[in-house]
């Protein structure tokens, strides 16, 4: 597997899982707050590439 | 009133134990203490984690400092924080590491960040085992 953003997807699903089972108690919670991370993640992933795209002047 | 109130408060357990424990196997912390769902999402979450770090041809870093590669150093302890996965991987002859493997940046990422995981995994099972969680 060498596409980065299938790793990338896969390193955010890792970590969410982590950070949502620390810090919510009920699975509920956990599911709705993992996948917000989760999202958010991927999302910041994507914007931050977008906006090094230019790079190297 | 009173003894019900009793049959909840968990039995009293060394947070010394807890938190070798918790180290050693990711997630046993939690099982000790009876948390069971997180305990085992925590096991598979980052034994799983390292495996796909060793998988993607990362290194285990070597413990010890050199003056030359100080992140080298950083490196090793953020893998020993998984604890018993990391002995298990050195001892089967993986994490070799390849330099000039595709994922080798990744699979460093990935055993790295396991092994930090789980020190907030030790620290979240010693405040459950001090009454604070």
């Amino acid at each position: 597997m060498t596409s980065h953003l299938a790793l990338m997807a896969l390193f955010a699903v890792f970590v969410s899982t982590v950070f949502a089972t620390l810090m919510r108690d009920e699975p509920r919670d956990q599911l709705w707050f993992g996948s917000k991370l989760f999202v958010g993640f991927i999302g910041a992933g994507v914007l931050i590439g977008w906006l090094l795209y230019p790079l190297p002047l | 009133m009173r003894a019900a109130a009793a049959d909840q408060v968990e039995p009293a357990i060394n947070k010394y134990l807890v938190a070798v424990l918790a180290w050693a196997v990711p997630g046993g912390g939690h099982l000790l203490l009876r948390r069971h769902q997180k305990g085992l999402t925590f096991l598979v979450a980052l034994t799983l984690m390292f495996a796909t770090g060793l998988w993607l041809e990362g290194r285990i870093f070597p413990l010890g400092f050199d003056v030359t590669q100080p992140l080298v150093g950083l490196a090793a302890i953020a893998d020993l924080g998984v604890g018993i996965p990391y002995f298990i991987a050195k001892f089967m002859g993986h994490g070799a590491g390849r330099v000039v493997a595709i994922t080798y940046e990744y699979g460093n990422a990935f055993a790295i960040v396991a092994g930090l995981l789980n020190m907030l995994v030790v620290l979240d099972a010693w405040d459950i085992a001090e009454g604070r969680k």
